[in-house]
């Protein structure tokens, strides 16, 4: 049987993560193509909501992750995001859910490096743990609204 | 009581509030709030001991406020605190609420910031032994247990928002439960339109609960939802040593930041 | 329904060798709301980007997505692309298939897959986005100038020589700064004053500069190109047109001991009094809280003394208000005093000075007419003893930072010394020489060399007094330690430069930010050095960190080419990514409910209060409102918003939901 392959969403801030992704591909640094990135001004625009979204539409990964501190574009943005993630992530380990399958980062744009190896670690945990199982009986309900045509998006 | 009502009397004579919101004789032993606008009504109030929920949620209803300020509001410890919280959030101003309190077996009105902010300071809102004993029950739980805890709650939700218009901090006019564009907390109360709901309520009052417990008695179906908040307070408390409800000039924990917040979680 | 172009570029080999372009073009074509799907092997090309033009007008596309390199490379390009084709560009968006897939990933299916989600999550978002239009705010050609040392002198007069207005504020009685106290100045050994004084006179006579000395600027609200500045004129008591600065009233003082600022304490002037002699404007200011009048309502000896009558007791301090278009902050920096250091003897002895104060020792115009003479007694000192990094690079102290200019300037003073007292000895306490500018260690290295200036690598650990002498004991780490105990005449205390006392009041009233030792923030520290976060206020000299004259001026005229930039146009034209609260119709009108979260966790202040009426006025409620012309785009606010009231153009709540959900929808 094929191993599990999980599905990752990345989160990134387009100053410095974005930018040192882009730095990755231009070294030419091969990673796991397990991760789609969605592409933010600021970690401080990143709402939790859509973290949710990820993991119930099917994600098995989450991985935020922006300027150092003291480095963001716009000043303060990700220092805002890192309170918010402190408590975001008590709440979802709170209600059971592995904090594990959300990895939280500072990729600079001069780490090109720090991406891929940020990403390859990521698969291979997320691989370990196994499909986001906490989500599976959300799937199911998601599906059933798509039926009905409930859903918008 | 008598003085409450000396008290009561004396405001509306003197029209100094347009409204009293007090707690009434309700059905059954239990008592239900009343809302006095006249002389004659104020041998209406009462209080005692059953008198714990928390009034000042009805200060954010238009249909008091249409009545116009100030307004008293005969208060718990939980209700001053809420009372702070809202003035600390731009929903009240100083002057707006003649806050009624028992200290020391009389009955005193705080209306100025000094007061209110002393009176919440020295009068933190004490858990009932069941709550705590819950609070201790879920710390001891491995998350596999607590997921199972909470997937067993969280079932017998069907959304009937009773925990957001009893809560007073959930005073927005339009909630993000009636956005739908994008939809981002589902109508239905499926297991993903639960989960979308609770985590939300729980986020939107981290830094900001202050802890009454009004969501959970009003929970018809008996799910212990103030636990989620009140782990939200709690890791804002221990993170950022921040509590809401004793600072009327207090910005939000949430919107404010500090340059050696922990990040140990962050790679 | 959309009718999106989707254009697959190929860039030659660098993305269809690892991916296939042909079938994402093809799996692209089958979307909801796609109407046109195409790949090509350059689409940055004239040709390809033609290819765009044309498909825009033939097959009347709403939106374009194209799949090529990183946005962060290309997105100008194309957006412009589509705007000559008539398209708003902000409908245009690329979905990165080179530098996150192609690239990082070997030939495979796989890799082709994923080419396609990318591609498929931004048409998701492009479906979504809305046509927006560039922000365009008027500039008021006037530039506000705060601070007028040397920094703010050279901005002021760079500015006004451009051809804009300047408005230059000094809170002192006059210009000038630190660099007028200076005796000489390293590496040349140039007079100080006699470079600087051209430059003052040059500010008071130019045309286009306005000169508010003895003035504060006391708030500032707006946004670049529009600020209102408040200005507080404080009384100086006399009438500055009348005041020929014939200097009878100075004389005529019978207050004499107020122990002068400019000398550092070191002189005395009186209670009317001009600075220093060559200062700018060289009239007399009364200090109100030393004059006998003010204090008792008696005297007026200057007023009868004055020949014009230009003396004025009952003037009052004046607020005016002030349209600048850009506000250049350049308010300089002072020096910890030697009271900061209990080792030192927490500044009981008179003979261990700092080095602004040995600065006024070595000066012509000084306390002692430019000899070396000691404080305590006047006696000329024989053995001098200087010490750098003091409370510098010592985090026990709280400063960790270096203050960068103290080594020069010690190698300065000690080689002044040597130069004025022959038979005298100078020792240099140090931790490090850090002499990196043009000329700088040759410098150094004379003072070592030439001037046999006694350096000694170790810090000093006591100052104490022993039979009229000062002990200086240290160590000298170059000897194992060893321990050294010097009996000088004098100490000289390279002092820490630190932010001015009040540097925290102006950075809130103007709305900028500053670090933890009050010193201003740039917007980057590498590639806008000279910015601020707020658009429109720009840093120069001391006022960011302690600086040299040299990197002071150097920064000033940065400064001013930034001003003069924004000057340059009378529109500023930026880029339509702001956040906007929402409005809706009645009775709700905004579905803000005024919490204003938003406001604390904006980073430029860009969100204000807004009062919502009826038609007739009445209130209905008060709500955040976002100053587009403050607002940078990080869209914080957005994320916190409760009631999803404020939204980010460009990266709204729904293209960001779209492009979430797109990822797994089948």
């Amino acid at each position: 049987m094929k191993e599990f392959e999980p599905k990752i969403v990345a989160f990134v801030c387009n100053w410095c993560t974005y930018a040192g992704a882009d730095l990755t591909g231009t070294s030419r640094i091969h990673y796991a193509p397990n991760v789609r990135v969605v592409r933010f001004p600021c970690t401080g625009r990143i709402d939790y909501n859509l973290i949710i979204k990820a993991f119930e539409r099917g994600a098995d990964g989450v991985i935020v992750s922006g300027c150092h501190p003291n480095d963001c574009h716009y000043t303060s943005g990700n220092f805002h995001a890192r309170r918010r993630w402190i408590v975001f992530r008590t709440l979802l380990e709170y209600i059971g859910i592995d904090p594990r399958r959300i990895i939280f980062s500072w990729v600079s744009a001069a780490e090109g490096a720090k991406w891929a190896d940020l990403v390859n670690k990521a698969v291979r945990e997320i691989r370990e743990l196994g499909p986001a199982k906490e989500f599976i009986n959300m799937k199911q309900w998601y599906e059933f609204e798509k039926a009905l045509g409930g859903f918008r998006g | 009581m008598k003085q409450l009502h000396e008290r009561a009397h004396e405001l509306l004579e003197q029209k100094a509030v347009s409204v009293i919101i007090g707690y009434g004789e309700g059905t059954e032993g239990r008592v239900r709030p009343v809302f006095i606008r006249t002389l004659e009504a104020v041998r209406l109030l009462v209080w005692d001991d059953r008198c714990r929920v928390n009034l000042a949620v009805y200060l954010n209803k238009p249909e008091i406020r249409k009545f116009g300020f100030p307004i008293a509001v005969v208060s718990t410890p939980a209700t001053v605190r809420t009372i702070v919280q809202l003035i600390a959030e731009h929903q009240l101003s100083i002057g707006d609420v003649v806050v009624l309190v028992r200290e020391n077996d009389t009955v005193r009105a705080l209306i100025q910031k000094e007061d209110l902010e002393q009176y919440a300071r020295n009068n933190p809102v004490i858990f009932p032994p069941f709550v705590i004993e819950e609070i201790e029950l879920l710390k001891k739980m491995s998350i596999e247990e607590r997921f199972t805890y909470w997937q067993e709650e969280l079932a017998k939700c069907f959304k009937c928002y009773a925990c957001r218009a009893a809560c007073p901090l959930c005073y927005c006019e339009k909630c993000i439960t009636d956005v739908n564009q994008p939809q981002w907390v589902c109508v239905a109360p499926h297991p993903v339109g639960v989960f979308e709901w609770h985590i939300n309520r729980a986020m939107h009052l981290a830094g900001r609960c202050i802890e009454c417990g009004s969501c959970t008695i009003a929970c018809p179906v008996g799910i212990p939802i103030a636990l989620l908040t009140i782990e939200a307070t709690r890791v804002v408390k221990e993170e950022f040593a921040f509590t809401p409800g004793i600072d009327c000039n207090a910005p939000s924990a949430l919107s404010t930041f500090r340059v050696d917040d922990k990040e140990t979680f962050i790679r | 329904m959309a009718r999106i172009g989707v254009f697959v570029c190929h860039c030659g080999e660098n993305i269809a060798a690892t991916v296939d372009c042909e079938k994402v073009a093809k799996a692209c074509a089958q979307l909801p709301g796609v109407a046109y799907s195409i790949d090509y092997k350059y689409m940055c090309s004239d040709p390809g980007q033609n290819l765009i033009r044309e498909a825009i007008k033939e097959k009347n596309l709403t939106g374009v997505v194209v799949a090529a390199c990183s946005p962060r490379m290309h997105e100008p390009t194309f957006r412009r692309a589509c705007a000559e084709a008539g398209l708003n560009p902000y409908l245009c968006e690329m979905a990165n298939i080179r530098e996150h897939c192609s690239w990082v990933h070997p030939k495979s299916e796989e890799t082709t897959l994923k080419a396609i989600d990318i591609v498929k999550t931004i048409i998701a978002k492009v479906r979504k986005n809305q046509p927006l239009y560039p922000i365009k705010v008027p500039v008021t050609k006037t530039a506000l100038v705060i601070g007028g040392g040397i920094a703010g002198i050279q901005a002021a007069l760079d500015i006004a020589n451009a051809g804009h207005r300047v408005i230059l504020v000094e809170k002192e009685p006059s210009i000038g700064g630190h660099m007028a106290q200076l005796s000489e100045t390293f590496p040349t050994l140039d007079c100080s004053q006699c470079i600087l004084t051209p430059r003052m006179v040059e500010v008071a006579q130019h045309p286009s500069i306005t000169l508010y000395t003895y003035a504060e600027v006391e708030s500032l609200t707006g946004f670049i190109g529009n600020f209102v500045a408040r200005i507080r004129k404080k009384a100086k008591s006399i009438d500055e047109k009348l005041c020929t600065g014939c200097g009878e009233c100075v004389n005529a003082c019978p207050i004499k001991k107020i122990p002068s600022e400019f000398n550092m304490g070191l002189g005395t002037r009186p209670a009317i009094y001009i600075p220093f002699p060559q200062a700018v404007p060289n009239k007399p200011v009364i200090d109100r809280s030393r004059c006998t009048y003010f204090r008792t309502g008696k005297c007026r000896f200057c007023e009868s003394k004055c020949p014009t009558k230009a003396i004025r007791f009952d003037q009052n301090d004046e607020v005016i208000n002030v349209q600048v278009g850009a506000v250049v902050v350049a308010t300089g920096f002072t020096v910890l005093e030697s009271t900061f250091f209990p080792e030192y003897g927490y500044g009981q002895y008179k003979d261990v000075v700092t080095g602004l104060q040995f600065e006024r020792i070595l000066s012509a115009s000084g306390p002692t007419l430019g000899e070396v003479r000691r404080p305590s007694d006047g006696a000329i000192p024989k053995k001098v003893v200087f010490i750098t990094c003091a409370g510098s690079r010592d985090p026990a102290k709280g400063i960790e930072y270096c203050s960068k200019i103290c080594c020069m300037y010690t190698a300065k003073h000690a080689m002044l010394y040597k130069h004025k007292v022959h038979d005298g000895q100078a020792y240099v306490f140090y931790m490090d020489i850090r002499a990196t500018g043009k000329g700088y260690d040759e410098f150094v290295r004379r003072a070592i060399e030439e001037d046999h200036v006694k350096y000694i690598r170790g810090r000093v650990s006591r100052v104490y007094e022993r039979n009229g002498k000062i002990v200086v004991c240290g160590a000298d780490t170059l000897l194992g330690a060893e321990p050294v105990e010097i009996e000088a005449d004098m100490v000289v205390l390279a002092t820490a430069g630190v932010a001015n006392p009040g540097a925290e009041e102006l950075a809130q009233a103007l709305h900028i930010s500053y670090d933890r030792h009050r010193f201003f923030t740039e917007a980057h520290p590498k590639l806008r050095p000279v910015e601020t976060n707020t658009a429109g206020i720009f840093l120069a000299g001391a006022c960011q960190s302690p600086k040299d004259i040299p990197e002071s001026v150097g920064q000033a005229s940065a400064t001013a080419s930034k001003v003069v930039a924004l000057f340059s146009r009378d529109e500023l034209t930026r880029e339509p990514i702001v956040a906007v609260v929402n409005r809706c119709a009645p009775p709700l009108y905004s579905t803000c409910v005024g919490c204003f979260m938003c406001q604390t966790a904006c980073p430029y202040s860009a969100i204000e209060r807004e009062e919502l009426r009826t038609r007739d006025g009445t209130l209905v409620k008060t709500v955040a409102r976002v100053n587009p012309g403050l607002c940078q785009g990080c869209g914080t606010c957005v994320a916190f918003c409760r009631s999803k009231s404020i939204d980010l153009q460009g990266y709204s709540n729904e293209q960001m939901y779209a492009e979430v959900v797109e990822l797994f929808a089948e």
